[in-house]
């Protein structure tokens, strides 16, 4: 189902819900797995896909179609994050280095990193970006966003976001060349 | 010496190495994210209003339907209850003395003229226009009633 027809069933309060289970099916996957990325732990990035959705359905009545509805959508989630990783923070007064250190830990104990050593080490470089750099990170380099929808998901500039992936890749690149020596 | 890793020569991933959510969890997350949509699914049509009103007063407006409702329950159960006596009593009043005592002696209502006679000892002016019985009559039959050591023997 396109976008447009779904927006045009949510309107309707008969096919409210249908439109809205089609929302989700069309879009948890990229979802989940922006929030995971994000927060690592998969019980996290259920909760918190979960929470994006519940937005999704409450303020989609309000969305006035300016911008794409994926790029609304990923807005949500992306906040969604930054929110809970900056409460997570606030709430045991963790400074940022530390709750890098947590997601990493998180990430070394996956099975699915076992025995992949330089994998593991650049995931590590990427947990230790700041949150807001480490989102811009994987919208460019995993999800191969255009700038100009980063922009649009981050509220932040084009230029903006251009400088913050250059000196992330940059970081990247110095901690595994260092974890490798 | 080991050469600078650049990100570019490194084999490009959609996303990290990280393990799957479990097999069945994509197919049933539409199903989760549904039953939690504030009153959307599982509300009649009727009652949708109520997701519209703030905590608050959905919690003052349960509360003022449990207590009309208690209300209610107790004022139907307890009018006819408490009416009928009355009623009963004032229907009651409206039958004459001496055909309240004759039915009494006729129905087989096992009220016997000792009865009668107690009746008369607390009013003595009360038998004399239906009881056909003498005062001696009346105080043999008081004498003859069992006295309460009797009684419990």
């Amino acid at each position: 189902m396109e976008d447009h027809e779904i927006l045009l069933k949510f309107q309707d309060p008969a096919s409210r819900n249908l439109a809205f289970n089609q929302l989700v099916r069309k879009y948890q996957r990229k979802v989940y797995w922006h929030v995971r990325k994000m927060v690592v732990d998969h019980d996290d990035a259920d909760d918190l896909t979960q929470d994006v959705f519940i937005k999704v359905w409450k303020h989609l009545e309000n969305f006035r179609q300016d911008a794409q509805l994926f790029t609304w959508i990923y807005r949500i989630a992306t906040n969604e994050c930054l929110n809970f990783l900056g409460s997570k923070r606030r709430k045991f007064l963790l400074p940022l280095t530390d709750v890098g250190a947590e997601l990493a830990a998180k990430m070394e104990a996956d099975p699915a990193l076992a025995g992949d050593e330089i994998e593991l080490n650049l995931q590590k470089a990427i947990l230790q970006l700041p949150d807001k750099q480490r989102l811009v990170f994987n919208l460019r380099y995993y999800d191969e966003m255009p700038y100009e929808q980063m922009a649009e998901v981050t509220g932040t500039s084009v230029g903006a976001l251009k400088a913050s992936y250059h000196h992330a890749l940059k970081k990247v690149e110095d901690y595994v060349t260092r974890a490798s020596e | 010496m080991k050469t600078a890793f650049k990100l570019d020569a490194h084999p490009r991933r959609p996303r990290p190495l990280l393990s799957e959510p479990p097999a069945d969890y994509f197919d049933r997350l539409p199903t989760r994210v549904m039953s939690r949509l504030p009153g959307a699914a599982a509300a009649a049509p009727g009652w949708r209003w109520l997701a519209w009103l703030t905590p608050a007063l959905r919690t003052g407006l349960a509360s003022v339907a449990v207590l009309g409702g208690f209300a209610a329950s107790f004022y139907l159960s307890g009018s006819p209850g408490a009416g009928a006596p009355v009623a009963a009593t004032a229907r009651l009043d409206a039958v004459p003395r001496t055909e309240l005592v004759g039915y009494l002696l006729t129905s087989g209502a096992r009220v016997e003229t000792s009865d009668l006679a107690v009746l008369t000892a607390a009013d003595p002016g009360f038998a004399q226009g239906f009881l056909h019985a003498s005062a001696d009559e009346l105080t043999d039959a008081l004498d003859a009633q069992p006295t309460e050591d009797q009684t419990y023997l």
